[in-house]
């Protein structure tokens, strides 16, 4: 009987060993993971962290200047819930519409790298970074997602 | 035509399937003699269904190599121009041919399963049998209702749109085929494990699990190393692994089975355990479909995922009702469990440590459960999306892979008795040296920071209680019969594969941790943009971006810089890092250089450049001890076939499956190691300036015989040029009058003729009135010495003997003055 508690006490150590590790994790590391419309409402709490935000890219807003290298550009809000894309056409067709509306929430983007071939008009662009006290977005590491050219997107990342 | 063929083909297969459910379910239920005709036409209909879908599988390879390009899914994943073996291998590049392949597969293997089950295992055929074709069939009907890869379109293109270029590596070729290996095997334990607990034949269990989970999980083993290495070599950003919900889709089953498989062996050994297997084999299978539902649904948020497609529905209602059924039957077949459980031990044995192995596994597989679903889970819970990095996975993995370590250490030493302590101290020196030894060794190779040492210390204290096991069980064979000691432990191999294999794929895993600590406590990163011929300096190294080139290759336009790369001053290889723009994709890839070595590799990427050539962008990547975790891999690979190694009782097949088997890890090896990654070895390189320009003696023209040696105190340009070179020619009197100017001030000029005759130098001298000292550079010594390339290039050698300037490609009077200007300025 002893020896029973003794496995069941290891495990049970095991296990809230684990539990705080998740959450502890939690909280210093995992990153908000948002719309442009919901980075914007997050206002100066949003300065402080890690942030994932989403949004289609503006194609004539993209500037490159090699020698940085560093890339700027802006992006539109787009939903992140796919049942709404679903229902609003498919992600294509999301980016598309979000391109073309001028009133759309906008962020601008800036990416100390080189510019990545995916980079472009109607591209789904999911930036990881932090937000910067001039309103603009960092970001130390940027995937693009273009829906239409392969049936499948196969994995894309551009560097961070 | 072929296309309708296919879905006939596969509508049939459905049938079938259906069928061998019904004949199985009358076969269980209908009194013996009955019963015995519907198991047999079931298991017939097994047998039939995996010859259906295999004959679907050919027929979408035929289309394939006959461009049938009026089937959409071939059109979409082909070309006439893409060779024969990508051809066969774009079958399984989308997800209809990959569900295909799939479906082909489950309906093998539970052909096999069933059909060649053992002796002790055959009661539970006829439910095992109901319960796969019932798998077998919602497999096949989401292929022919849902994805079907025979969808004929309306307007036949001309030409297909071609396989996607990254998928054109050999990593990538098989990494699907064997991720399904693993997947469609677990459904095998699965569905015996339904079998026991509806028969409540436990014991029967036991004998069909352990063969069918280790090629399960050596399938999902191979698949998941394999796309690490497809990252590393092709996706370019310098990582292998970077805790994609899509990568965690095949890492948690392959968790929850490597659990299984430790269960497994406590099972057969009449220890206890069955609940622990039981709920395993049901979440295993629950998570092979969680991961075909994670990837295709658009839940999960992953930049890898596939486009959201319309299976999500069904494979999660199909996940509800695997836990929800199967639970249910565990819960009604608890006592025929609870009797077959053996006695407990103390926490310090055998029973212990898989007890706590098997906890660690799980507590893993649901931090990266959790961590995958955080953004769902975190939403559902407090309303704010947020998402675990690479960053959260690490710390929160991180602590519970060293704890695994650390009973991987541990294990040895406990033996099975409970003579325990004694073991201890036998061999207590040998594990404290290994656990001093190894972070000792790693500070002094500079890796210093504390919480890795901790991490070398676990890794020499495992390695060496692991490797202890061979040695002793070397020593005492060779106690017993007087063998030589490579020969005992070929024998002891042979004759305990699985206990051997078991602790190889320890040792692998012990190396491969090795490589996730130099890759993840001490990644190095840095972007860069480099003037040409400008030595730019990145920790050790040195790099000199030369020049960039562009060409066809293939179907590719690809641009490609050459860069020398030296480390600690000394030439060390020429990468060739490279951008290719697949023309009839319309995308461009990224193709890495790499330089591997043992410490690190060196990682070069080229990002952009400026139009006229002049500058370039790389990133560069040292990945510190990278290599350990591909050789690990490896060794982790050969243990797991050799614990699966069948007693095979004919001698000739023993001995092809092992020549086999000994060549596709060679062939492993030599894919990684062998070929070039993108490097060429010119041998040398040209002498960076500030270094001591290589001595060499030259016989001139004018018969007479100089070394750099005698003109030390002296400015020697040395122009390395050839009659038939036109650029070389064009350059000669720019050099003539620079040498007229300054003969007087302490310079002197060395013409060195790079793969000439002496005639046309000759020749050459007369004609453009050259009157500096020329020779010629007999078997291109000089030239080597110097790391050329292609000609003209000068160096200029300062005083003091070290190269003050290079320059590569014709040079002008101003340069060439300029240069010596600054040079003879210097005090």
């Amino acid at each position: 009987m002893q020896n029973k508690t003794t496995f069941v006490v290891a495990g049970l150590l095991i296990v809230a060993a684990v539990i705080y590790l998740i959450v502890s994790s939690t909280g210093s590391t995992a990153q908000y993971f948002v719309t442009v419309a919901e980075l914007q409402a997050l206002g100066d709490e949003a300065l402080s962290r890690n942030i994932t935000v989403s949004g289609a890219v503006l194609g004539e807003t993209i500037d490159y200047d090699a020698l940085g290298p560093r890339v700027t550009f802006t992006v539109v809000q787009v939903p992140a819930d796919p049942k709404e894309v679903e229902r609003l056409g498919g992600l294509a067709q999301v980016l598309h519409d979000a391109v073309q509306n001028p009133t759309g929430p906008r962020l601008e983007v800036i990416y100390n790298s080189v510019k990545p071939d995916l980079l472009q008009n109607e591209a789904q662009a999911i930036m990881r970074g932090k937000m910067g006290a001039d309103g603009r977005f960092y970001a130390d590491e940027l995937l693009l997602k273009c829906p239409s050219r392969y049936e499948e997107d196969v994995p894309v990342q551009a560097g961070d | 035509m072929v296309g309708d063929i296919g879905a006939l083909l596969t509508g049939l297969a459905l049938a079938v399937a259906l069928y061998a459910a019904y004949a199985a379910w009358r076969g269980i239920h209908l009194p013996a003699a009955q019963g015995k005709d519907w198991r047999q036409s079931a298991q017939r209909a097994t047998y039939a269904l995996a010859a259906l879908l295999g004959a679907a599988l050919l027929t979408l390879l035929l289309a394939f190599l006959t461009n049938h390009f009026e089937i959409s899914y071939v059109a979409q994943h082909s070309s006439t121009v893409i060779p024969t073996y990508l051809k066969i291998s774009a079958v399984w590049a989308g997800q209809e041919g990959s569900l295909l392949l799939w479906c082909f597969l489950q309906a093998l293997f539970a052909a096999l399963a069933t059909g060649r089950a053992s002796e002790h295992a055959r009661p539970l055929v006829p439910w095992a049998t109901f319960f796969l074709a019932l798998v077998t069939a919602f497999f096949v009907a989401v292929t022919l209702f849902l994805s079907s890869p025979f969808t004929l379109l309306a307007q036949v293109p001309l030409e297909g749109r071609g396989l996607n270029p990254l998928l054109r590596h050999p990593g990538m070729i098989f990494h699907p085929p064997a991720l399904y290996v693993g997947y469609v095997g677990l459904a095998i334990p699965f569905a015996f494990a339904l079998a026991a607990l509806v028969t409540r034949q436990i014991k029967e269990w036991t004998a069909a699990i352990r063969t069918w989970t280790l090629i399960a999980w050596l399938g999902l083993g191979l698949g998941l190393l394999l796309g690490m290495r497809w990252a590393y070599d092709v996706l370019g950003w310098g990582g292998y692994w970077g805790w994609d919900p899509v990568e965690n889709a095949g890492l948690l089953p392959w968790l929850t089975a490597t659990a299984l498989l430790h269960g497994a062996v406590m099972q057969e050994e009449k220890r206890g355990f069955h609940v622990w297997n039981m709920l395993l084999v049901i979440f295993s299978f629950a998570l092979v479909l969680f991961g075909t539902f994670a990837t295709r649904s658009g839940m999960i948020q992953s930049v890898h995922a596939y486009t959201a497609s319309n299976l999500g529905g069904y494979f999660l209602t199909a996940i509800a009702v695997t836990l929800v059924g199967s639970l249910a039957l565990l819960y009604a077949g608890r006592a025929a469990l609870k009797t077959a459980s053996a006695n407990v031990e103390n926490l310090l044995s055998r029973d212990g440590m898989f007890f706590l192995t098997l906890i660690l596994f799980i507590m893993l597989t649901v931090s990266v459960l959790i961590g995958s679903l955080l953004p769902t889970l975190t939403e559902a819970l407090g309303g704010q999306r947020f998402e675990a990095g690479p960053e959260w996975f690490d710390r929160v993995t991180g602590p519970q892979f060293a704890a695994l370590v650390f009973v991987i250490g541990l294990c040895p030493l406990l033996g099975r008795a409970a003579a325990t302590l004694k073991r201890v101290q036998q061999v207590r020196w040998i594990v404290i040296g290994g656990a001093v030894a190894a972070p000792v060794a790693a500070a002094l190779a500079g890796f210093t920071d504390v919480l890795s040492l901790i991490g070398f210390a676990l890794i020499g204290f495992a390695a060496a209680a692991t490797l202890g096991e061979f040695v002793e069980g070397v020593i005492t064979r060779r106690k017993r019969t007087g063998e030589a000691p490579l020969n005992a432990l070929w024998r002891l191999l042979r004759l305990q594969r699985r206990k051997y294999g078991g602790y190889l794929v320890h040792l692998g895993v012990i190396l491969m941790a090795l490589g996730v600590i130099g890759t993840r406590m001490y990644p190095f990163e840095t972007q860069m943009t480099t003037i040409a011929n400008q030595p730019t300096v990145v920790g050790d190294y040195t790099l000199v971006f030369e020049e960039l080139r562009r060409a066809l290759v293939g179907d590719a336009m690809t641009v490609w810089a050459n860069v020398a790369v030296y480390r600690n001053g000394a030439y060390m290889s020429t990468l060739q890092p490279r951008l290719s723009h697949y023309l009839d994709a319309g995308q461009t890839i990224t193709v890495p250089a790499l330089h591997p070595d043992v410490r690190e590799d060196f990682y070069l990427i080229l990002s952009g450049w400026s139009n006229d050539g002049a500058t370039a962008t790389f990133k560069v990547v040292i990945n510190a001890l990278v290599n350990f975790l591909w050789f690990g891999g490896l060794v982790f690979l050969a243990g797991g076939a050799l614990a699966l190694w069948p007693k095979m009782e004919h001698k000739t097949w023993n001995t092809v499956a092992l020549v086999g088997g000994l060549a596709l890890l060679v062939g492993a090896g030599w894919a990684m190691w062998g070929i070039p990654h993108g490097a060429v070895d010119f041998g040398s390189g040209r002498p960076l300036v500030g270094q001591p320009a290589p001595d060499f003696r030259l016989s001139t023209l004018d018969n007479q015989t100089t070394s750099l040696a005698s003109l030390r105190g002296q400015v020697v340009v040395v122009n390395f040029w050839a009659s038939w070179c036109p650029s070389c020619v064009d350059e000669i009197p720019a050099l003539q009058t620079v040498w007229e100017a300054y003969r007087g001030k302490g310079v002197t000029f060395l013409g060195v003729a790079y793969q000439d005759d002496e005639a046309a130098v000759r020749e050459a001298l007369t004609k453009y009135g050259t009157t500096y000292p020329v020779g010629l550079d007999a078997g291109s010594r000089i030239a080597k010495q110097y790391g050329i390339t292609g000609i003209p290039e000068t160096f200029i050698v300062a005083p003091n003997g070290q190269v003050a300037y290079v320059h590569i490609g014709p040079i002008s009077r101003e340069t060439l003055a300029e240069q010596l200007d600054a040079l003879l300025e210097r005090p």
